[in-house]
């Protein structure tokens, strides 16, 4: 299987029901599998901050939440996560390509990116790095166990070793 | 009379009055803390926030989204124009159960009455060109007009309420988890 169908199906493992995302080239292939997927109700936001105030929502609705997004859109969310997931208590799930560690080559991407476990520790929110497509849908599933039940946000932070590294740095 | 200004608490009453079993997101602020003053403090389906400036409308685009009970959600002009591309997204799944009310004082009321220097922008008519229904009122039974309408229409509509700033004593519970747990367990099904 390709790490994007293992991702879906781990999300639905995690008996996710609403998908908020913002696109990355990464991210596509995951966006594509789970926005044809009648498994899951799928919103595009246009700040992935909003995608936190979505899953939120859904969840007081009675559903279980998850976000698609690059590192830097992850970023964009902070001040949601840490005057509403966290103090409220409201879990969602994360599942994040993570730029600017090994291979990157857009220095516009490596201040949060890399640092990206360290700035989610910091703002209360647990988190787990995939550097082995093997381990993604387990890690992913549990992610998702973890944070449903302990009401709590959880993020997974997929790296390029996983989803498969851009070329630009040698053209 | 173009600078006629609805009053706060008489329209967050009324939005009680016409839709009793709506679950209704409030902006941080005087948004909840008008809605604490003129609510029962028993009334579950208050979901107060108490951060998450500019997020307010998407909490309750997921909620729409998730359940078939009407959702209200009194944001203000600041956090709007904190997030004007959020109409966009509602305009895209446009549920039928949601109703958006922006409380236009003109002011960052909650920290202390700073204008919003936004005089010149037209918050109906971004969420017209965003693909809303919306419209702009200025009194209270205009308000109460407009809500109505509102709630019977199959698509969003944003009412821009033009309001007189206030500093209400009232105060949402402190406990957030609380808010949110107590919203859930009187909407969904799903408890776990
Ligand atoms: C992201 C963020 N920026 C600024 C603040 C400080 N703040 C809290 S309430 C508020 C004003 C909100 O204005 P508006 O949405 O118009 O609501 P009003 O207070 O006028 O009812 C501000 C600036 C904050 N809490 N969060
Ligand atoms: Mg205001």
């Amino acid at each position: 299987m390709t790490w994007s169908k293992d991702a879906a199906e781990a999300l639905a493992d995690a008996g996710v029901d609403l998908i908020a995302y913002l696109p990355d080239s990464k991210m596509d292939a995951l966006i594509d599998e789970v926005v044809d997927d009648s498994r899951f109700e799928t919103v595009l936001v246009s700040r992935e901050e909003e995608a936190i105030g979505v899953l939120v929502g859904a969840w007081v609705g009675g559903d279980r939440g998850a976000l698609l997004c690059q590192s830097s859109g992850l970023a964009n969310t902070f001040n949601a996560i840490g005057s509403l997931s966290v103090p409220a208590r409201v879990p969602f799930l994360g599942a994040v390509t993570r730029r600017g560690n090994l291979g990157e080559f857009n220095i516009a991407q490596v201040p949060a990116g890399y640092n990206m476990d360290k700035l989610l520790d910091d703002v209360g929110v647990r988190n787990s790095v995939v550097t082995d497509s093997e381990d993604l849908r387990e890690t992913v599933a549990l992610a998702g166990e973890t944070a449903f039940s302990t009401q709590s946000p959880y993020v997974v932070l997929l790296e390029q070793t996983v989803t498969g590294r851009k070329s630009e740095a040698t053209e | 009379m173009t600078d006629a200004r609805a009053d706060q608490y008489a329209c967050t009453e009324s939005v009680l009055d016409i839709t009793p079993d709506a679950a209704v997101v409030s902006n941080l602020g005087v948004a909840s803390y008008v809605l604490a003053s003129v609510s029962d403090s028993e009334r579950a389906r208050n979901f107060y926030q108490w951060g998450s400036m500019g997020v307010t409308t998407a909490v309750g685009l997921g909620l729409a989204i998730s359940t078939d009970e009407p959702v209200t959600v009194l944001d203000g002009d600041g956090s709007l124009l904190m997030s004007l591309g959020t109409l966009t997204t509602v305009a895209r799944y446009d549920p039928d159960n949601l109703t958006v009310v922006v409380w236009a004082n003109d002011v960052y009321g909650t920290t202390g009455g700073q204008s919003l220097q936004a005089s010149q922008t037209d918050f109906a008519g971004i969420a017209e060109n965003s693909g809303l229904d919306a419209v702009t009122v200025r009194n209270t039974e205009a308000f109460a007009d407009a809500y109505r309408d509102a709630t019977e229409s199959a698509s969003v509509t944003v009412i821009v309420c033009h309001v007189d700033p206030v500093d209400p004593d009232a105060r949402p519970p402190f406990d957030f988890p609380y808010i949110a747990r107590r919203a859930r367990d009187s909407l969904s099904t799903d408890t776990m």
